[in-house]
């Protein structure tokens, strides 16, 4: 399965949601557009994976690699409305304490 | 509640698609398994597959067979790879500013029990998760 990254804007904040699978074979498409929001000065980011069924250390590293790019430049990465497979794997790599999952996109960008 | 799965393929990226697709069908064809249960099993074979994929030499040569048992307690995957021998089997958890290095070791949480073992010039893998 192909992933698909959709990219939108929410005032300052970036959205970038990714619909597929976030493997080995797709992580770098979302290192890809986390790079060109970044390159276009655009550091507030948030990582919309509602439609993400399944999440693999690939991904996971891609959001690591996005989360101390955008802190290196002032801004932040924020992970939104992750399902089921997606937080177990967050809580079971200790990924939780860094990445902590909002509820929704609208909770992620609130105080931005 | 039982049943038997099996995907012998080339260990390359495109094929994975392929592991994830046999856990969808165990998914409709088991629909008393715990979500939970069947997500976390699936994670770990699929790290299994992604570390054969990875380092498999000469890239895109190397086949794998994987089978699944689903039993009324435990689902028990055994995967075999021609792929060359594991450095490593015993990884740690990485930091969480690592972007790499998490596969064998999330496989390892995701399940009850992983075994590696160097059988002649096959790896061999058996995953074990016991249903709850």
């Amino acid at each position: 399965m192909a992933m698909q990254v959709h990219t939108s804007t929410i005032g300052d904040a970036t959205v970038l949601r990714c619909e597929g699978r976030l493997t080995m074979g797709t992580a770098p498409t979302l290192r890809s557009a986390i790079d060109s929001a970044v390159t276009s000065g655009r550091a507030r980011l948030v990582i919309d994976l509602a439609g993400t069924a399944f999440v693999d250390s690939s991904g996971l590293g891609a959001l690591v690699s996005g989360l101390k790019r955008t802190r290196q430049v002032g801004g932040d990465l924020r992970i939104a409305s992750p399902q089921e497979q997606v937080r177990m794997v967050l809580d079971l790599t200790n990924l939780d304490r860094i990445l902590q999952p909002f509820d929704t996109v609208e909770d992620a960008v609130h105080d931005w | 509640m039982t049943g038997e799965y099996r995907l012998d393929t080339l260990a390359v990226p495109e094929t994975l698609s392929l592991l994830h697709d046999l856990l969808d069908r165990v998914r409709a064809e088991h629909p008393d398994l715990e979500h939970t249960d069947l997500a976390l099993f699936e994670t770990a074979v699929i790290e299994i597959a992604n570390n054969v994929v990875e380092h498999g030499r000469p890239p895109g040569t190397i086949r794998y067979s994987f089978t699944l048992d689903v039993s009324a307690d435990e689902l028990l995957g055994h995967l075999r790879d021609g792929g060359p021998p594991l450095a490593d089997s015993e990884q740690q958890m990485p930091d969480t500013d690592s972007e790499t290095g998490r596969g064998l070791a999330l496989a390892r949480v995701a399940l009850d029990d992983l075994e590696y073992e160097r059988v002649d010039d096959h790896n061999e893998w058996t995953m074990l998760r016991r249903l709850r």
